[in-house]
């Protein structure tokens, strides 16, 4: 094996992992981001498993009468809740993509440091904010999909489902700003000579992942608003007596929810892609083919949420639709299976325990697809929902399609991250007690289903049939805790002995394993140059000919140039932020006060971290903190990603309207209240608002600095017209009888149009603090882009009026529309 | 590559904004009249939805600068309007078949 060029010997080694508390708080490292993840998430994996025991314990024996029926519907409600959003996701995402991501694609870090800073917080907060409700008001307790109108505080009056949808929101934010951020690191921040069809296939799997969050999530957020106006503000989104209907709530929320599984599953596939070429010695078989099936997965997983809902009776049109495109899912995903098995096919195996997991995960989650292929025929599904089957297969395809990659993804990278190797024989072990405790905890789930075992009961009655199936499923739920005892013990032996693993203790393949173990906090002295599909492999063996004239302009790997380092610096800001939205979150469920406090925390941090770096606005990217500029700017591909997660949001919000339209049971409809003429003139006002906008940016581009400053307050003045036309269109309706809750057309009218004004407002903020910038002379030419960047926020906020004119004001009488 | 290209001025002038705003306000007093015409009141949805994709069009590829900057920004957004549509047209259609069609 030739010697690998080391490329910490060209500077001072800074190893991440040093440090004070304050460094740490502070830190903006995603490295170290990823580590303060991974913390987290162990604890509430820990939460979330003795939750998990406990429900076992209860059905152990028939009658049981260890917990009271509330607690039980408390802990399997926040048992998922927490696996799901406080486990899974930032273990895969927050944890392992935080981490390998910039160095598997040659960066130093990633596109937005102190945007992923404050994704941290705002999870570590939303988390915690989750789990007071179990000292105040005994924890959510309507299942992790809280299907309506269960969730209505009618039914649910207590302030437990106020926590879960206020911090499921806050948890929202934090995953929208990470999906933003490594959408923006994957397309914009490769080493040179990384094409796409040169990505890792974990980077490939996280570029699909991230589209997904920004396609999903904001349909949850949706639903979480619509349910928490139900909840605060007594309208009725869910309740069918005024003639909306709670399968709105099931429609958003499984919008999100199926593609929320291959959010879960997608990055498991990635590591699983990662480990089994590096322990068969070969290079992944059908490349191509796995990167285009997992698009297609990604693509596929948007239209099958029908599924979950074959049971309410969509109508034969539309489970028709939904079963066929659950079928077809199978065929990508299968390709998948196939081509791991053919990677390894003829290899030299090394059966290592990071390789062990990658098997079982693609053993498990078999079994957990083909259950999934039975649930996808609709008369079969009509036998199994809300069974103990359904239970088995989610968890076939969640634990074994997700917590088996992330054991195996924690065995592979835990050299990198922290230095030392963890122990192979108590790996193994552990591995073995998953294996056991895993399959004989679900797979009796099977039988307990197919004999007619609902799942979400507390007790059940003896002589049924089930009692064997429970025991056997609880004493194996305790082997599978005994098995994750065996995983702490090995990192605590690890960290205690420090055994050195050595830069590259795998042989591996890829970027990563190319620095220092654990890498500085730098990642790479030089930003590597690549050839090809496996670069360090190419490094270590010999490199292929370039197989593309570009190529040859590139140097080798080891014959980059030093460059100058820039990293970014520590931010407090993002823990104020995050800080701040807490604070909000704690007075939308006690006093209003405490709301307005967090809000003016919430504003002055983000004020603050806007003008933090002087460089602010500039073209040149201080954020880019490792990668060859490409053709884009970070900031606005960033800005782009967010309007687009943005269009979803309003999507959601306009088909809320439109499907409710005309539904009234009482109270005037649209074509007995809106009046055109006024909003004609606010529509006006607004689109011209956009021409001042745009002759701000160009005074801007140009370096006239009085005249930018004239247009941004002009855009202001006009946006503050449009807004006070829009109280006094508030006002006025209100005072002709149409309230927030007199009938489906006023909550949704008032929801739409109030979160598009909300969105005004926020622009004529922004646009004011850009005028004081100007004024403070801050805003010279060099900083055009801080205007553009404000510029694109407030045109495609009059984009969204264009169409809420059309759709709301001057279709007014056309039903349907 | 060059450094942020898009950024120092391929951007078009006050001209051309002034003219789209002409277009933007010309075609708003359309979609208004078109709304206060009985004759048009069959044709209203469509012939709206007209206008109000072109003047969504005219804001995103000149203010937005779309069709001036990277083809990149257009794929990240477009992306995302495309299943933005698809969400509206799916849920419009499976509640009207489940609530009964309006």
């Amino acid at each position: 094996m030739k010697a690998a060029a080391r490329i910490d010997e060209v500077v001072e080694d800074t190893n991440y992992l040093q440090g004070g508390l304050w460094s740490w708080v502070t830190t903006v490292d995603h490295k170290r981001i990823a580590v303060l993840y991974g913390l987290t998430a162990l604890a509430f994996f820990l939460v979330g498993g003795i939750e998990a025991l406990l429900i076992r314990v209860q059905l152990a024996q028939p009658n049981n009468t260890f917990l009271t029926a509330a607690s039980y519907n408390a802990l399997f409600t926040m048992h998922g809740t927490t696996m799901i959003f406080l486990v899974v996701m930032p273990l895969e995402i927050g944890f392992f993509t935080n981490f390998s991501l910039p160095l598997l694609i040659g960066a130093r870090d990633v596109a937005f440091p102190r945007l992923n800073a404050l994704s941290y917080w705002l999870f570590l907060f939303g988390a915690l904010f989750l789990h007071v409700s179990f000292v105040f008001d005994g924890g959510p307790n309507a299942g992790w999909f809280a299907y309506a109108n269960l969730t209505e505080r009618y039914f649910s009056p207590g302030t437990n489902l106020d926590f879960w949808v206020v911090g499921l929101l806050i948890l929202g934010v934090s995953t929208l700003l990470t999906g933003i951020n490594f959408l923006v690191t994957i397309i914009n921040m490769q080493a040179p000579g990384m094409t796409f069809m040169r990505m890792p296939m974990f980077v490939w799997t996280m570029l699909v992942t991230v589209v997904l969050i920004l396609l999903a999530f904001p349909a949850l957020t949706v639903a979480l608003i619509l349910l928490l106006m139900d909840r605060f503000y007594d309208t009725h989104f869910y309740v069918a007596t005024v003639g909306a209907s709670p399968l709105l709530w099931q429609h958003l929320f499984w919008l999100f929810g199926h593609p929320e599984v291959y959010i879960m599953a997608l990055p498991a596939f990635g590591i699983v892609s990662e480990v089994v070429p590096v322990f068969s010695r070969k290079p992944l078989y059908g490349y191509p083919m796995m990167a285009y099936s997992t698009a297609l997965i990604g693509f596929l997983s948007y239209g099958v949420w029908g599924h979950h809902m074959f049971a309410v009776g969509m109508g034969p049109a539309a489970d028709s639709a939904f079963a066929v495109t659950s079928m077809l899912i199978a065929i990508p995903t299968g390709i998948k299976i196939f081509t791991w098995i053919a990677t390894m096919w003829g290899g030299a195996l090394r059966l290592t325990t990071a390789f062990l997991f990658s098997i079982g995960l693609i053993f498990e989650f078999t079994i957990g697809g083909l259950s999934g292929i039975m649930h996808a025929a609709v008369p079969i599904d009509l036998q199994q929902t809300d069974s103990y089957f359904v239970v088995a297969h989610l968890h076939y395809v969640l634990f074994g399609g997700s917590a088996f990659g992330i054991f195996s993804g924690l065995y592979y990278w835990w050299p990198k991250i922290t230095g030392t190797l963890l122990d192979e024989r108590l790996g193994k072990f552990h591995f073995w007690l998953t294996i056991i405790g895993f399959n004989g905890t679900f797979f009796p789930m099977h039988f307990l289903g197919a004999q007619g075992m609902p799942r979400r009961i507390y007790r059940y009655a003896p002589g049924m049939g089930w009692d064997t199936w429970n025991l056997v499923a609880t004493i194996s739920a305790f082997i599978l805790g005994v098995s994750v005892a065996v995983l702490l013990a090995n990192i605590c032996i690890s960290l205690w002995r420090r055994v050195p693993a050595g830069d590259d203790p795998w042989d591996a393949r890829t970027l990563e394993w190319w620095t220092t173990s654990p890498p500085p906090a730098y990642n790479f002295a030089r930003i590597p140059l690549v050839h090809a599909r496996d670069p360090f492999w190419a490094l270590k063996y010999g490199r292929p000919r370039p197989s593309r004239a570009a190529d040859a302009d590139l140097p080798g790997l080891e014959a980059s140039s030093p460059e100058a380092l820039h990293m970014p610096a520590p931010s407090i800001y993002p823990l104020l932020l995050a800080a701040g939205v807490l604070l909000a979150a704690v007075g939308a469920t006690t006093r209003l006060e405490i709301v307005v406090i967090g809000g003016i925390v919430v504003l002055l941090s983000i004020l603050g971290m806007g003008f933090e770096y002087s460089t602010f606005g500039e073209v040149a990217q201080p954020e880019a903190t490792g990668a060859v500029p490409t053709a884009l700017d970070n900031r606005k591909a960033g800005m782009w990603a967010f309007i687009g997660s943005e269009t979803i949001f309003f999507a959601s919000l306009l088909s809320t309207y439109l499907i409710y339209k005309g539904r009234n049971v009482a109270g005037p409809g649209a074509a007995d209240i809106l009046e055109v003429p006024l909003t004609s003139v606010s529509t006006f006002v607004l689109l011209m608002s956009s021409l001042l906008m745009v002759l701000a940016l160009a005074a801007t581009q140009r370096g006239d600095v009085r005249a930018s400053r004239g247009w941004l307050l002009g855009t202001a003045g006009l946006g503050v017209i449009f807004l006070l036309g829009q109280v006094y269109e508030f006002t006025h309706f209100y005072h002709e009888g149409l309230a927030l809750q007199t009938n489906l057309f006023g909550q949704t009218f008032y929801t739409l149009v109030g979160f598009h004004g909300a969105h005004v407002t926020v622009g004529v903020v922004w646009l004011l603090a850009l005028a004081t910038a100007s004024l403070l002379g801050r805003l010279p030419q060099r900083r055009c882009l801080a205007v553009e960047l404000c510029g694109l926020y407030w045109h495609f906020v009059d984009v969204v009026w264009i169409v809420i004119f059309t759709l709301v004001y001057l279709l007014q009488g056309v039903k349907g529309a | 590559m060059s450094e942020s290209p898009e950024n120092t001025g391929d951007h078009p002038g006050t001209n051309v904004y002034l003219i789209v705003a002409a277009f933007l306000t010309v075609l708003t007093a359309m979609e208004v009249t078109v709304f206060y015409v009985r004759a048009l009141k069959p044709a209203l949805p469509p012939v709206l939805l007209l206008l109000s994709g072109a003047k969504f069009a005219l804001v995103v590829m000149f203010y937005m600068h779309l069709k001036f900057d990277s083809v990149a920004y257009s794929a990240i957004f477009l992306f995302q309007l495309f299943f933005a549509v698809v969400i509206i047209i799916s849920l419009v259609m499976l509640f009207a078949t489940f609530l009964g069609s309006a």
